[in-house]
């Protein structure tokens, strides 16, 4: 706890101080006008690009849990030709840095209209956020017994109702963690945001890092906390019921 | 109702043929065990039944109507798994539930079924216990309750008590047995215990690589088998093999009177159960042999003994015979059961 604690403290310590300048341990004098320049000065400004980062990262972790949920299931159980193959295809976008990836399709994105839109900074994240939820499904899958689904439909479930009261629950917190794995993924994204974006889809990290250039510390470290929120509550979220739960539903 | 007929059934896996030309019918209201040693595809048949596997060939009729091509869902088979296969996320309650919602019955009418269901498998007052808070017994009968409650025409039974020890294995069949004389509802039941098939079905299909060996009751596959085959899988050790001349199968270890058999010249083979050989001190016996080995089984002890160069294994009561020892031995004729011959060995 203290470990996850630790940096934390000299990012409050900035978000609260007036004037604190070097050599000095501790801020000269305390305040709260980074805050009240996030909720006062520029609440819009901070709750369009939070919303945007929102949009963003929600939209990302949706698809990249309904392409991971079918890919995985499909990987777990079934045996097929070239599945080695697909693996390792699967690992590439995460094995080779997000930037390559993105300037390499920064030049498709332009051709395609998909530059500087909201589609195009989804599907850039989806490059690398499909391949971990691919993985987490596939993972969940290998564990999962088909049979309950057999069970399933020989008490009388259709094929949607199967997957619905059946397969979904089964495999929740799987599609959990994947879902949170690619919401936060795509939460942190800097330069493929920035690159496909082109400025004009501006989310939290890119505000970050203006702040930080800007030189005004207190306020970019009051917007790092805003930034850090998502990442405590999966912490806690992961902790509270998939801790209890495991990560497995079938035995 | 539910007259199950199983007509030339063929189950492939894709290249492998796993059961070849199946034919069984199931009366109304009849208790069919299908026995066979694992992986003969008894499982197969099951869930070609309940629409869960596509068969290669043949046809399965509920009441004269086809089952083929009918979803599994829509099938008025329901099968209960070798694992009770209970859906973790949802209570006992909820589970015996699942059948009833998916046909999105009125809430009352749940409630009253899952209570009747309950108290005839014993469940009732777990209905809010999780699944993991159960033991294997509760389990099965979970698994099974929720079966019974959507009153299917015909229930599957795959092995249902082989996860559970003797003790519970035997109050479970004993329950099973009970509700099906109770509810009447026809039931194939799948198993490679011969003990339980035995004790449990109205009539008994043998199922041996893949072919269907014999049907007939408990009795007569265990007293009067088709084959060699179907004698061995029962235990059976004893053969006799020679040829009936004059009332009598005339072989290298003796001479046996076959009242009631006629026809001269067969080579035959004959069979003998280890409990109905006698070992006698006194009075007229058949046989002579010395005993090579023994092994005491608690209810009865199993001898092996050596008569010329036929080994035969008896089952006794008495447990104080040692290797070495000689020992006569009564066959009553009543007890050899010959086997027909096959049509082309009719004369050797």
């Amino acid at each position: 706890m203290v470990m996850v604690a630790l940096p934390f403290v000299p990012l409050l310590l900035w978000a609260f101080s007036d004037r604190w300048f070097f050599p000095a341990l501790a801020p000269q004098s305390w305040g709260l006008r980074a805050w009240i320049y996030l909720f006062r000065t520029a609440p819009d400004q901070i709750l369009v690009v939070t919303l945007q980062s929102l949009w963003v990262a929600a939209a990302t972790a949706c698809i990249a849990v309904a392409v991971g949920l079918p890919a995985g299931r499909a990987l777990g159980i079934y045996v097929f030709k070239g599945k080695d193959l697909l693996s390792i295809v699967l690992m590439l976008p995460v094995v080779v840095p997000s930037l390559c990836v993105a300037m390499g399709l920064h030049l498709w994105f332009i051709r395609l209209g998909l530059a500087e839109s909201f589609l195009g900074v989804v599907l850039i994240h989806l490059t690398f956020c499909v391949p971990y939820s691919v993985f987490v499904m596939w993972g969940v899958f290998s564990n999962y017994n088909v049979e309950f689904e057999d069970q399933a439909r020989s008490l009388g479930a259709t094929g949607v109702q199967t997957v619905v009261r059946v397969m979904i629950p089964m495999t929740l917190p799987g599609i959990v963690v994947a879902g949170l794995f690619s919401f936060l993924l795509s939460w942190t994204q800097y330069l493929t945001t920035l690159i496909i974006g082109g400025g004009k889809i501006i989310t939290l990290p890119i505000l970050l890092f203006a702040l930080m250039a800007s030189g005004d510390r207190p306020v970019a470290a009051a917007v790092s906390l805003l930034f850090v929120l998502p990442a405590f509550f999966t912490l806690f979220f992961s902790a509270r019921y998939l801790g209890r739960k495991g990560l497995v539903g079938v035995w | 109702m539910g007259e199950l007929i199983l007509d030339r059934l063929i189950l492939r896996f894709g290249r492998r043929t796993v059961v070849e030309d199946f034919s069984l019918k199931v009366a109304d209201g009849e208790l069919v065990s299908i026995l066979g040693p694992s992986g003969v595809g008894k499982t197969s048949i099951l869930k070609a039944v309940a629409g869960l596997l596509q068969p290669a060939g043949g046809k399965i009729l509920l009441d004269g109507r086809p089952l083929i091509g009918t979803a599994p869902e829509k099938r008025p088979a329901v099968m209960v798994f070798q694992k009770p296969l209970l859906f973790p996320f949802l209570n006992v309650e909820q589970n015996i539930a699942f059948g009833l919602r998916m046909r999105r019955l009125a809430d009352s009418k749940i409630r009253r079924d899952i209570a009747s269901i309950m108290e005839l498998t014993r469940l009732t007052g777990l209905g809010r216990r999780r699944i993991h808070e159960l033991s294997g017994g509760q389990q099965q009968r979970v698994s099974l309750a929720r079966a019974l409650v959507v009153k299917p025409a015909v229930l599957l039974l795959d092995e249902p008590l082989s996860n559970l020890d003797a003790d519970l294995r035997q109050q479970m069949r004993d329950l099973i047995h009970k509700i099906q004389a109770r509810t009447r509802i026809t039931t194939l039941f799948v198993t490679h215990d011969q003990a339980e098939a035995l004790a449990i079905s109205h009539r008994v299909a043998l199922l041996l690589e893949g072919r269907l060996r014999q049907v007939g009751s408990p009795r007569e596959l265990f007293h009067r088998p088709a084959d060699p085959e179907v004698a061995r899988f029962f235990g059976g050790t004893n053969f006799l093999e020679g040829r009936f001349e004059k009332g009598a199968l005339h072989t290298q270890v003796g001479v046996f009177p076959l009242p009631g058999f006629n026809g001269n010249g067969h080579r035959l083979t004959a069979t003998i159960r280890p409990e109905d050989i006698v070992i006698r001190e006194r009075g007229p016996y058949d046989l002579e042999g010395r005993v090579v080995r023994t092994r005491f089984e608690g209810m009865a002890t199993r001898v092996w003994v050596q008569s010329g160069n036929t080994l035969l294994v008896v089952l006794t009561p008495d447990s104080r015979l040692t290797p070495g020892q000689r020992v006569r031995m009564h066959l009553p004729p009543e007890k050899i059961h010959v086997f027909p011959p096959p049509p082309d060995e009719r004369r050797a």
